[in-house]
């Protein structure tokens, strides 16, 4: 049938145009829900995937600082710091609503589940030994050290590495949809390409057959499908600028910092564990050196503060990483003081120094300023992230509904030029 | 159309007797895993004996030098700490009852701190007059070689090996390893722990003598002596063994456990002083004879007596 309809100039067209108007309407469908798949990717980007990585982050930093706040209460001769108690229920408050919200966008990763069921598993257990520790310490009882040592171990070889797991995992799904969000379009940059070959040569093949000049009608289809293709390219390309800066300028920097922080944490635990350990504390001693030289390098060159401050264009977060690595220096000068102190039999200066947060550059002051200045510093790389990225997803706003646009406008214009010539041959 | 109608019916009846399969069992999403108890760092199951280090022979360790009264002439070590105005001990800040820190005070108390307040007392009529230098049990001999304090009252055993690098006063106490167990688990001595774990710190005497008795228990080794009374109490071992003023230490921090069976060992527990100064071994004994006569009894009954038996001040010897 096809066959005997080529055969006639009217049939010809008539095919053409059949075959012209289905390309255009596949075009136009698949460029629409391309746009509408970036968009999306990106505004769940922002929405679900980034804040469960921010949240992770923020579990895995409460329970190294629950770690660190329990240390530190134990070797407060006496009744514990009523603000270091708060700090400690407040982070342990934490865990139980975050790994509820972790797997509900387990999305099928076993991994996830993993992670979720050791962390609900296990903190119950380091909460238990704690409180004994507690418990033990205010009767006067010195095995309490030794409860809150199990804790902290409990903690740092079952808890803090599946809590770490957990959050690469949540990191590592954020790149994910990045990319997926940013990645090129191929199938629709094929068929425009296929669909605009094809109405220039309708166009020539409608001219050699009706020997007249231009087709209006596939003029303006050809025009509404190159308009789609300029937008489209103008508005991706901004999109995935705008979103790989969100990542460069802030989630990466924010991926480095948080780490940043978790070290912090953990070298904290190492020193005030140190003192609770009173003389057998080497192991701690040696991982603080290790963690330490991880954030602020070896004499004031390298580590991972200066590098996220080479990342930073971004005045106000330079003076909060400026101010970060001052007060990581300073901690750790103190540091050496305390465990002079400690070395020197000198144990109840060594405990002040290293928890007295009234005394002006004791580590406890200057751990507290290096943490806030990290948070303020990863809020400020998040507000970063989120403005870039909602900037790619606006850039994609109306995309769709113009594709849904410009392919009806075109199809009429096929048709309706086709039709025309259709009639001179009644 | 007949037909049409069977296959139909057909249809439906497989599709019935399908669905009215095996439901199988209720599901649980969440596998029920039996909880895992948790251990402090470094514990070792059966570990290997640690060498027996009794090192060269002597005659007898304990034999010291013969006090010369409480005088402190010039130029003497006793004339210098003096002039300091205070006497520097090292101290043990872990060992309950011996030598610990308050928890609740941050004070450094027990047996040994009052027995180098005593010396302190001797030197300046003034028991507080005594800077305490906490140390490792590692760092006791390299503190007294390095002349960092003029005493060490930190339960020390003296043996020959020790004897070549340090000075020793006379026996201040006597101690001896012995069991301490959950009350009412009807163990009575170590003969009924055969094939039973046992926890004692990694490397020590006690930990070679447990590998040596007959019956042999099951030995576990732990970093840090309290790591023992931690595993006792959450019933990861059956028992405790090693120095009985430790597991007196342990005992009065649980009502639930007790001190049982005979000394197995002798551990003579002496002041380390540095090498060279012999005149202060000399002092320290007058002190400590002194110490026998009137102190040493309260001391004990403050610290010890109401958990181990009572005790009388071990008989000093001399060269």
């Amino acid at each position: 049938m096809v066959a005997n309809s080529w055969a006639t100039t009217p049939g010809r067209l008539s095919i053409i145009a059949g075959g012209i108007v289905a390309l255009i309407l596949l075009t136009g469908v698949v460029a629409a829900a391309t746009a509408m798949s970036k968009s999306d990717t990106t505004t769940n980007l922002v929405e679900i995937h980034e804040p469960t990585a921010a949240d992770v982050q923020r579990l895995y930093s409460a329970l190294s600082d629950a770690d660190a706040a329990a240390a530190s209460s134990l070797l407060a001769a006496g009744d514990e710091p009523i603000e270091l108690r708060r700090r400690y229920e407040n982070d342990i408050a934490l865990v139980g609503p975050t790994l509820g919200l972790a797997a509900l966008d387990r999305s099928g990763d076993p991994r996830v589940k993993e992670q979720i069921e050791v962390v609900g598993r296990q903190v119950p257990t380091y909460v238990g030994l704690v409180e004994t520790a507690r418990t033990n310490s205010r009767q006067g009882l010195p095995i309490g050290g030794a409860y809150l040592r199990e804790a902290s171990n409990l903690m740092r070889t079952e808890i803090l590495p599946a809590a770490e797991r957990l959050y690469r995992i949540q990191v590592e799904r954020v790149a994910d949809e990045r990319e997926s969000a940013v990645s090129f379009p191929y199938a629709a940059t094929a068929l425009a390409v296929l669909l605009i070959v094809a109405l220039v040569a309708a166009q020539i093949q409608v001219r050699r057959l009706s020997k007249r000049r231009l087709n209006v009608g596939l003029l303006v289809a050809t025009s509404a499908i190159l308009l789609g293709v300029i937008w489209s390219s103008v508005a991706m390309t901004a999109h995935a600028r705008l979103v790989n800066e969100g990542h460069d300028h802030g989630s990466a920097q924010v991926n480095l910092l948080a780490d940043t922080r978790i070290t912090a944490l953990q070298a904290r635990a190492d020193e005030l564990l140190t003192l609770v350990a009173r003389g057998a504390g080497a192991t701690y001693e040696e991982e603080f050196a290790k963690l330490s030289r991880t954030i602020v390098g070896d004499g004031g060159d390298g580590g991972t503060l200066r590098e996220a401050r080479t990342m930073t264009r971004d005045e106000e977060m330079v003076h909060h990483l400026d101010q970060s690595i001052g007060a990581a220096e300073r901690w750790l000068t103190t540091h050496g003081e305390i465990r002079q102190s400690d070395d020197g039999g000198n144990y109840e200066e060594a405990v002040e120094l290293a928890i007295d947060s009234r005394r002006a550059g004791s580590s406890a002051v200057e751990f507290r300023s290096l943490d806030d200045h990290l948070g303020v510093a990863i809020k400020g790389g998040r507000q970063h992230f989120v403005a870039e990225t909602v900037g790619g997803a606006r850039a994609l706003t109306l995309l769709t509904a113009g594709w849904a646009l410009l392919a009806l406008v075109a199809a009429a214009g096929v048709v309706s030029g086709i039709r025309q010539r259709l009639r001179e041959y009644r | 159309m007949m037909r049409g109608v069977r296959i139909l019916l057909a249809t439906v009846l497989a599709a019935t007797v399908a669905a009215c399969g095996d439901p199988g069992e209720p599901r649980s999403l969440v596998p029920v895993v039996p909880a895992e108890r948790p251990m402090p760092a470094g514990v070792e199951l059966a570990p290997e004996a640690p060498e027996g280090g009794s090192g060269e022979d002597c005659d007898d360790p304990t034999a010291s030098l013969a006090p010369s009264g409480l005088s402190t002439p010039a130029g003497s070590t006793m004339a210098e700490i003096k002039e300091r105005g205070r006497l520097i001990a090292g101290v043990d800040q872990n060992t309950y009852l011996f030598g610990f820190r308050d928890p609740s005070t941050g004070e450094l108390e027990g047996f040994d701190i009052d027995i180098a307040r005593e010396m302190a007392r001797a030197l300046f009529g003034d028991p507080n007059r005594v800077q305490f230098k906490t140390v490792s049990v590692q760092d006791r001999i390299t503190a007294l070689q390095n002349g960092e304090v003029d005493v060490m009252v930190f339960a020390m055993t003296i043996t020959c090996e020790r004897r070549e690098q340090a000075a020793f006063s006379s026996v201040y106490f006597e101690a001896g390893q012995r069991v301490l167990v959950r009350k009412g688990s009807g163990y009575t001595s170590l003969s009924d722990l055969g094939g039973k774990k046992v926890c004692a710190p990694k490397g020590s005497t006690s930990l070679a003598n447990l590998v040596a008795a007959d019956p042999t228990p099951v030995p576990v080794a732990v970093d840090d002596l309290a790591d023992c009374l931690l595993l006792l109490q959450q019933r990861h071992v059956e028992a405790v063994s090693t120095d009985d003023t430790v597991l007196a230490g342990m005992a009065s921090q649980d009502p639930t456990i007790e001190v049982v069976g005979e000394t197995f060992s002798s551990e003579p527990y002496g002041i380390g002083i540095p090498k060279d100064n012999k005149d202060m071994v000399r002092y320290v004994n007058a002190v400590l004879e002194d110490v026998r006569a009137n102190s040493w009894e309260d001391i004990y009954g403050r610290w010890l007596e109401p958990v181990l038996d009572s005790a009388k001040p071990p008989a000093p010897t001399y060269e």
